[in-house]
């Protein structure tokens, strides 16, 4: 894993991060670049890069209809990547993770996909609909591992503590705990039962854990931070914001205003 | 996953991780592997079970109406000139396709599993009838999901979903998104069955849906043996994702002897134009834009064989040569229909006249004791509307 993921979760100023998902270069890609660029400024640990596709098979009707705005405009994963460099050129520190499906990196194709990763100086990447299981899960991880990325992996509440503990074994950088088994932005989340996710997955790694799903305003990333997690992802509710506001002038700063208010919650703790 | 003793038998189903070769496996979200080896578990286990597979055979009988027969069209036998041809006439199973023998089977399969509500995709709506009836016959509450293009193309088959106590969820698009939407519908609700329509999608999809409709080759057998004294030389089929071209050669993997042809619809021929990759839950062939982002392909008469992918098996068998593809176009289809219905007084909808196109094809000139097998796996009423609007003519 890089060292950025290390230094990010060992700062101690903010106790809980803010991970926040963007469709990337939605709704351009220059918007798209200065509402990150906002968000970094407004105190994000981590920023999770989503690159479009039709297939979008975890993400709810929130996600989606971004995802179909870039594919309309012929936005690529290559676009992605080139968003990250120049996030990366802008803050030094922030984490980056590239987030989506396999179908696109498997077509860059994988090697070329991990090779510009590093290039542009990422931090590694999460594909959903990559289980250990795929064989293409394996080369990929493979060949981030090479290049000291992380390929972060997922947990869900209905993962088995015997296939937990295999996965276990494959974490890297992260780990994220899924709230709900659902598709993204669909319900809110559950204290009770992240609280014992969280618990789950923490006698089994040394590893930071993000909490996401099913979070949508400052005070539930409030709430599921008092879980004990080192993180909360926030996606949806972003998306969301930006969507709706997409033609307001004011839309760069109000989405910092936005960010601000997560992390002013998530700093009373 | 069947028992088998011949050597690299290719009647084995999918590996330990669900791949065919290179072809298949899981891509699917962490969130849906407890429900998918669930379901492995439980399939695998009830095949096992004698009384369950006399359960299932006991239905195919009564409630299916199987064997379906095989049939000699003699007259257009006579027309072509050359091999023999034969339909094998899944078209007369209940509901009129032969989507029933696969929603039967993992109907009975969710029942055992203790599930207690059904969820379904479906394309042309064949599937969508199906799993309604048999959901209707076992007291199961059924959600379906389908693409508005296709239900606003066939409403015959909602009709009959509907009467048959089943809720409809449009979403926009077609068989793709109403795949995507409905394994969302799933993530959502875990507790639910999935009932997939195709040999398609992560494993173990694609093998318990090939699982259950290799009865048609089965038969098949049976039927050839006592009719003919031997088997056919080659066997069609159409193929969307592939669960009726799987269904009737499966029995037949381990006899390269036997010619096997799948014939797809020429706008979405994943299997001949498509490339190698990753959607839907599977590895395989799609027809997909260079960066994977999006599917391709155009729209076809045939709305069960419009899909832009293909079960992974399909694309390993083919790959291995042990299976030929082909295309029919929309034109076909339709002059395909006319022959049919003129020669032999049968009506079949768009599918299998993919099929049979390629068997008339393939029969001219051939010697006369050589025989071809189309299977015939729809009849023609949810087409009618379209056939009366582009060629009624024809028939005045």
């Amino acid at each position: 894993m890089s060292n950025r993921f290390n230094k990010i979760f060992l700062n101690t100023t903010q106790k809980t991060k803010l991970v926040a998902y963007f469709v990337a270069c939605y709704p351009s890609y220059e918007k798209s670049l200065e509402i990150i660029k906002k968000a970094i400024d407004s105190g994000i640990s981590i920023c999770e890069l989503g690159f479009p596709t039709q297939e979008a098979s975890g993400e709810g009707p929130i996600i989606k209809k971004a995802h179909d705005h870039c594919l309309e405009k012929n936005i690529t994963l290559k676009d992605t990547l080139k968003l990250a460099k120049e996030v990366r050129n802008y803050n030094k520190n922030v984490g980056i993770i590239l987030m989506g499906y396999m179908s696109n990196v498997f077509k860059y194709p994988i090697d070329k996909f991990v090779k510009e990763l590093a290039e542009v100086d990422a931090d590694g990447c999460l594909i959903v609909d990559a289980p250990h299981e795929l064989k293409e899960e394996n080369q990929l991880r493979n060949a981030l591992t090479e290049k000291n990325l992380s390929l972060i992996k997922l947990v869900a509440p209905t993962t088995t503590n015997e296939r937990l503990k295999i996965i276990s074994k494959f974490f890297s950088g992260w780990v994220y705990s899924l709230n709900f088994s659902g598709v993204s932005g669909s319900k809110s989340a559950d204290l009770k039962q992240v609280e014992q996710m969280i618990k789950k997955i923490r006698n089994l790694t040394k590893l930071p854990i993000c909490s996401g799903f099913g979070i949508k305003t400052p005070e539930e990333a409030k709430e599921v931070a008092s879980s004990g997690c080192d993180g909360v992802v926030v996606g949806s509710s972003i998306v969301e914001y930006i969507e709706k506001n997409a033609n307001d002038k004011n839309l760069t700063q109000n989405v910092g205003k936005l960010i601000k208010s997560f992390i002013l919650e998530l700093n009373k703790q | 996953m069947s028992k088998n003793n011949i050597k690299n038998s290719l009647k084995t189903g999918s590996d330990k991780d669900g791949y065919f070769g290179e072809y298949g496996g899981i891509a699917a979200g962490e969130n849906l592997m407890h429900n998918l080896e669930e379901l492995k578990n439980a399939f695998e286990d009830a095949i096992k079970d004698k009384k369950f597979l006399d359960e299932f055979a006991y239905h195919c009988k009564h409630w299916i109406g199987r064997p379906s027969p095989i049939y000699f069209a003699e007259n257009l036998t006579k027309k072509i000139g050359g091999a023999k041809i034969y339909f094998k006439q899944e078209h007369l199973n209940h509901t009129g396709s032969h989507k029933p023998t696969n929603t039967l089977f993992q109907v009975l399969l969710a029942k055992r599993m203790g599930k207690k509500k059904i969820i379904c995709e479906s394309g042309a709506g064949q599937h969508w009838s199906a799993a309604a009836a048999t959901a209707a016959k076992f007291s199961l509450p059924i959600i379906g999901v389908m693409g508005k293009i296709d239900v606003e193309r066939i409403n015959q088959n909602i009709l009959k979903a509907k009467h048959y106590g089943g809720k409809l969820k449009v979403v926009p698009g077609s068989l793709r998104e109403a795949i995507t939407a409905a394994i969302k519908e799933w993530s959502n609700n875990p507790d639910y069955y999935y009932l997939i329509g195709s040999t398609c999608s992560s494993a173990p999809f694609v093998d318990i849906v090939r699982y259950a409709q290799s009865i048609i080759g089965k038969e098949m057998r049976e039927q050839f043996m006592e009719l003919e004294g031997k088997l056919p030389n080659e066997i069609i089929a159409c193929a969307g994702a592939g669960s009726n071209f799987s269904g009737s050669i499966h029995e037949f993997l381990d006899e390269p002897e036997i010619k096997k042809v799948v014939v797809e619809a020429e706008e979405t021929a994943a299997l001949t134009n498509g490339t190698k990759g990753i959607m839907q839950g599977m590895v395989t062939k799609f027809l997909q834009s260079d960066d994977g982002s999006k599917s391709l392909g155009g729209t076809s008469l045939g709305a069960g064989i419009m899909y832009y992918g293909i079960s992974p098996q399909l694309a390993h068998l083919k790959d291995i040569g042990a299976i030929e593809a082909s295309v029919a176009s929309d034109k076909e289809l339709l002059e395909t229909y006319k022959l049919v219905a003129q020669n032999e007084g049968i009506g079949i909808s768009f599918e299998p006249a993919a099929a049979i196109t390629e068997a008339l094809k393939r029969a001219k000139g051939k010697p006369k004791d050589y025989i071809i097998c189309a299977t015939c796996c729809g009849r023609v009423e949810k087409d009618l509307d379209v056939i009366e609007k582009l060629i009624g003519k024809d028939f005045e």
